[in-house]
């Protein structure tokens, strides 16, 4: 086979493929459009855009992406601030408890913390945080901790400490150095903590659900789950209309990062495992 | 890692510690203190309503041994075997070619490519799960396009429950198997695969004697990486079949959630918890042992 | 104990390190502030009332009932508390705040667990149905009201039904709620489709005589309305306690059998249980079920109910009567001409045998949580609420049956379509086990069904039964 062939029959393979991975996106954006969408696959009757207004003009909508943001950003926030002091010290420093320590947090990104959610359930109760949006935010973010601070540590490795050292010479703090030399040079790397961070936090509609029970402190993920989920939905029009709402946060932060993230990944690449 | 002026920092060890004081503060309250409760409380007969919500007992080890006595408890772990397997081969096949195809092509044609296949990765996962739920409904995309092929409608979520729920989760979870695939693939010399063709390997023969030697570390990592999130997949099983029909879906998060507090059995759920523990811990451990020998 | 209060000094200073780290954005502002009232609740439970009543501002009862999704101000109790609320003259010092859990029936009983369970965000008004009653009483969740009811002359004066204030009783003789809808179950009947199937003539009622009438029927209607749906019923575990009351009990108790026996032991294994599994299997299996996707969601009997038998896309549906109150033109999805166009035909036991027809009754109450703050303001508010004439207008909405015996002899009650029937099935009503296990054994129920309907065999089904129940309720618990 020639080279040329090889290349076309490459670009009809991932054409394919794309277009395969774009087909589940087809129904959603039809149905959200759609004045009288259901669940089948089909081309509106009458277009509209009543059902974002609809969606957008609910209060309860509002409030809920609201509470999502304020869940999301405060815990992708606390994990990169509290990952980042802590990957410094592992990174930089000869500490005698480092190896055991670091084989500690790997070890800890691999355990499933839903397994943990009734003995939350209980520990909040006692100390009173049910229905506690910071309690929420807390369990979060210790939940997504260890791979951050997994993570950050092997972006930070990835930072050359000579760099550091000349700053050293003029004087700086380590907390100077961190935020001016260390943290600069290693902005895809939050990028990607942050990101993978917020999404899977964004998308986390079990635990709110469990430790919250006001209507009024729900994030968005747990109404979306309340309009459908198993139970079914009346409205398929506004429900699509809500999901695309709903995944935007996710889309824009991607695109606004895409350059940070790719290189992210190759830092997390470089910076073996 | 380069230790530049030794004597000061052992001096000043316990102080430069201090950053990782807020870290421990919330790991140990949120994540230690749990994983010590579940231990104690799979002991226990506690309920969420009953009698035995209000005076849980010490039962031994009597959860674990109904649990283990208890062929839902094979068929949650055959489930969660399944939907493990399934969602890596496909999720790592599938991105690793992407990732390999997408090597050196047209830079106008990787920027249309690589947004579609990360779609499925931004979504968050209830997204997924009524994207999918519409894609293989009875008149979703999938039947409308097997109707196309003359090939008559199944009711894909209720005939092959297992294959959705993995589908629905391949299509997630690809792009994160894609965008590792692609930074290694980038650090591959080229040099190395141009010498390799000139001895006379063809291109499979190339892939599989220097391409994926070279990048086996992320391959470990990456299937390290999507087996941990697969086992702790929820959300997407749960709004998609919530475990069912029956129990094909039932993996072992929902078997765990359905006895703890479908059933009100705390004390039971937390036996699960703590076997959905042990599977993470020993993927850790042997995931640990890869990381050691490099 | 050390080690607790060293956890809780740091938990709190985690805390505010968070709470100032979120004071960024207005959102996370007033969220911040609402939880710090949250915990102030919940470290002064104790003496909540007493503050209530000193401070001089209104007090607030909390109500949590289910929300199925549809529009809260069509909602019959909703209304019913409105309407309750309008005429009290307590109305100033009083004020409501609706707390609807949005669930299905499946996850409702989970998340009332979770809250009456918090002190901080449990409500002081719950809608629980009689089933789930015992085993929130064993939880101690709920508040003894024989102090209330000690000065309440209408249950007093017997105006409540002795089989529903049997059903909100406890074992030790205490009254835990109120009741205030019960309700009877049967096949009823699109005519339209069952006269062009030719299962009946026109003007004529539909009697089937045993189950295997109903297969008879279903069969023509396959055969003549290619496009109906013949038979329809809860099939899903996310239809919760419908499944295995509307759907497993008909039948089952329809073949004499009883889910526990004498001795207060659980049946697990028997012909009973195989048959009615045998009857949905068939069901299914010969395509007279409605999809999957439409009944193994939680709001399968919704669209059944709603959709499919005023559409006449179903020609059976085996429901309660309460589905007649989203037909009226006050309800959800009125039917015009729905008591011409629709029949209600008695359940009838396997193979006709005494007594020849089968239904099941169950209901709800109005409970007051044992961590209420405002216990004897909330029972006022239940008095109010089951006066007769805001009770009258209560039950003609939710199109449920009276468990006051004045409005059951109202005569606008008695006029509503089906009553007379439905109300006439009472009599014979089986009530469920009540017995603080049943709400677990249920859930054992709901799985069963969901795997014979997907194709799960009746054997294989009932032997996974057989050791859910064993696993729940213990195996000494378990008939032999």
């Amino acid at each position: 086979m020639s080279e040329k062939t090889t290349k076309a029959i490459h670009y009809v393979i991932l054409t394919i493929i794309a277009i395969v991975f774009i087909l589940p996106l087809v129904w959603l954006i039809l149905a959200s459009l759609d004045s009288g969408a259901n669940q089948a696959l089909k081309w509106p009757t009458t277009w509209t855009l009543n059902n974002f207004i609809s969606v957008l003009t609910d209060t309860k909508n509002l409030r809920g992406f609201g509470v999502g943001l304020t869940i999301s950003l405060s815990q992708s926030l606390i994990v990169v601030v509290v990952s980042g002091l802590a990957a410094y010290p592992l990174s930089r420093y000869d500490l005698s408890f480092k190896k055991p320590l670091m084989y500690v947090i790997l070890f800890m990104t691999a355990l499933p913390m839903i397994a943990v959610i009734v003995p939350v359930y209980k520990m909040f109760l006692n100390l009173g945080l049910l229905d506690s949006i910071p309690g929420v935010i807390l369990y979060l973010s210790a939940s997504g901790l260890p791979y951050g601070i997994w993570l950050m540590k092997n972006f930070m490795d990835g930072v050359p400490v000579e760099l550091e050292e000349a700053a050293w010479v003029d004087g700086a703090t380590t907390m100077q150095s961190i935020l001016k030399i260390v943290a600069p040079l290693m902005f895809p790397g939050i990028c990607v903590v942050f990101i993978y961070t917020f999404s899977g936090s964004w998308g986390n509609f079990f635990i709110p659900y469990i430790l919250i029970s006001s209507a009024d402190k729900q994030p968005a993920a747990v109404m979306l789950y309340q309009f459908f989920g198993q139970h079914g939905s009346i409205a398929y029009g506004p429900l699509a209309a809500y999901s695309i709402i709903y995944a935007l946060p996710s889309v824009l932060l991607y695109i606004l990062s895409q350059n940070y993230m790719s290189k992210g990944f190759t830092m997390a690449g470089a910076a073996k495992g | 890692m380069a230790k530049p002026n030794r004597a000061a920092m052992i001096k000043d060890q316990a102080k430069k510690s201090v950053l990782l004081i807020p870290a421990a503060v919330l790991l140990i309250c949120f994540f230690i203190v749990p994983i010590v409760l579940t231990v104690y409380y799979s002991f226990t007969n506690m309920a969420l309503t009953g009698a035995n919500a209000k005076n849980f007992q010490f039962v031994g080890f009597s959860n674990y041994i109904k649990m283990f006595k208890d062929p839902n408890t094979y068929n949650a772990i055959k489930n969660t075997l399944i939907f493990l397997v399934g969602s890596l081969l496909g999720q790592s096949v599938l991105g690793f070619i992407i990732a390999y195809l997408m090597k050196n092509k047209a830079k106008a044609f990787r920027s249309v490519v690589g947004p579609c296949i990360l779609v499925g990765w931004v979504m968050p996962e209830i997204v997924v799960s009524l994207c999918c739920l519409a894609f293989f409904d009875m008149s979703g995309t999938m039947n409308k396009m097997l109707g196309l092929l003359h090939i008559p409608a199944v009711e894909w979520i209720y005939a092959h429950p297992m294959m959705t729920v993995v589908i629905a989760n391949v299509w997630h979870g690809t792009a994160f198997s894609m965008m590792n695939f692609q930074s290694a693939l980038d650090n591959v010399s080229g040099d190395i695969e141009e010498a390799a063709r000139v001895d006379g390997a063809n291109r499979i023969q190339t892939l599989i004697r220097i391409i994926v030697p070279c990048i086996k570390d992320t391959i470990a990592t990456n299937t390290m990486l999507n087996t941990l999130s697969t086992l702790g997949v929820f959300g997407l099983i749960w709004a998609l079949t919530g475990g069912g029909p029956g129990s094909a879906t039932t993996t072992l998060s929902i078997y765990m959630y359905n006895a703890g507090m479908k059933n009100f059995q705390l004390g039971q759920g937390t036996a699960i918890g703590m076997l959905l523990l042990m599977v993470g811990a020993v993927c850790s451990v042997i995931y640990t042992k890869v990381a050691k020998e490099d | 104990m050390k080690k607790k209060q060293v956890v809780s000094i740091l938990l709190a200073s985690v805390m505010a390190l968070s709470m100032a780290a979120c004071g960024g954005s207005s959102s996370s502002d007033s969220a911040a502030t609402d939880d710090t009232a949250a915990t102030d609740d919940a470290a002064s439970t104790d003496d909540a009332a007493t503050d209530d009543s000193a401070s001089g501002e209104k007090q607030k009862i909390t109500i949590c009932w289910r929300d199925d999704g549809s529009d809260m101000e069509l909602n019959a109790n909703y209304q019913q508390m409105m309407a309750a609320y309008e005429q009290w003259d307590k109305k100033d010092q009083v004020e409501l705040d609706f707390a609807p859990i949005t669930a299905s029936e499946g996850d409702y009983f989970t998340k009332i667990a979770l809250q009456l369970a918090d002190p901080s965000t449990c409500p002081d008004l719950v809608c629980e149905d009689t089933f789930q009653l015992p085993n929130d009483v064993s939880a101690g969740y709920l508040t003894n009201l024989d102090e209330y009811i000690a000065d309440y002359a209408d249950w007093n004066d017997g105006l409540y039904y002795e089989s529903m204030a049997k059903a909100v009783t406890s074992a030790d003789g205490s009254v835990y709620g109120i009741p205030y809808c019960t309700d009877t179950r049967g096949l009823f009947y699109n005519r339209t489709v069952l006269q062009n199937a030719g299962v009946i003539a026109e003007g004529e009622d539909w009697e089937p005589k045993s189950w295997a009438d109903i297969m008879d029927a279903c069969a023509k209607i396959k055969e003549n309305c290619p496009d109906v749906v013949p038979f329809g019923c809860n099939s899903g575990v996310a239809t919760g306690e419908a499944t295995s009351m509307q759907t497993y009990e008909m039948l089952y108790y329809g073949t004499g059998e009883r889910l526990i026996d004498d001795n207060d032991k659980w049946i697990v294994n028997s012909e009973g249980i195989l048959d009615s599994l045998q009857f949905l299997s068939d069901i299914y299996t010969n395509g007279y079920g409605a999809p999957l996707s439409v009944v193994l969601n939680g709001q399968g009997s919704t669209t059944l109910e709603r959709e499919y038998l005023p559409q006449g896309k179903l020609g059976i549906l085996l429901d309660g009567i309460w589905i007649t109150g989203a037909w009226k033109d006050t309800g959800a999805a009125p039917w015009d001409g729905y008591e011409t166009e629709c029949g209600l035909a008695a359940m009838p036991t396997s193979e006709g045998q005494d007594p020849g027809t089968v239904t099941l009754a169950g209901g709800w109450a109005y409970s007051i949580p044992e961590n209420a703050d405002a216990k004897d303001i909330t029972w006022e508010f239940i008095t109010e609420m089951m006066k007769p004439e805001i009770y009258k207008q209560y039950i003609l909405q939710a199109g449920n049956i009276a468990v006051r015996t004045d409005t059951a002899e109202d005569a606008d009650y008695a006029a509503q379509p089906f009553f007379s029937i439905a109300t006439e099935f009472l009599e014979t009503a089986d009530f469920r086990p009540q017995n603080d296990q049943y709400s677990t054994v249920s859930t054992s129920i709901q799985k069963m069904v969901e795997s014979v309907v997907s194709g799960t065999s009746p054997e294989d089904a009932m032997a996974q039964y057989a050791t859910d129940v064993a696993r729940d309720v213990g195996d000494e618990n378990v008939a032999q």
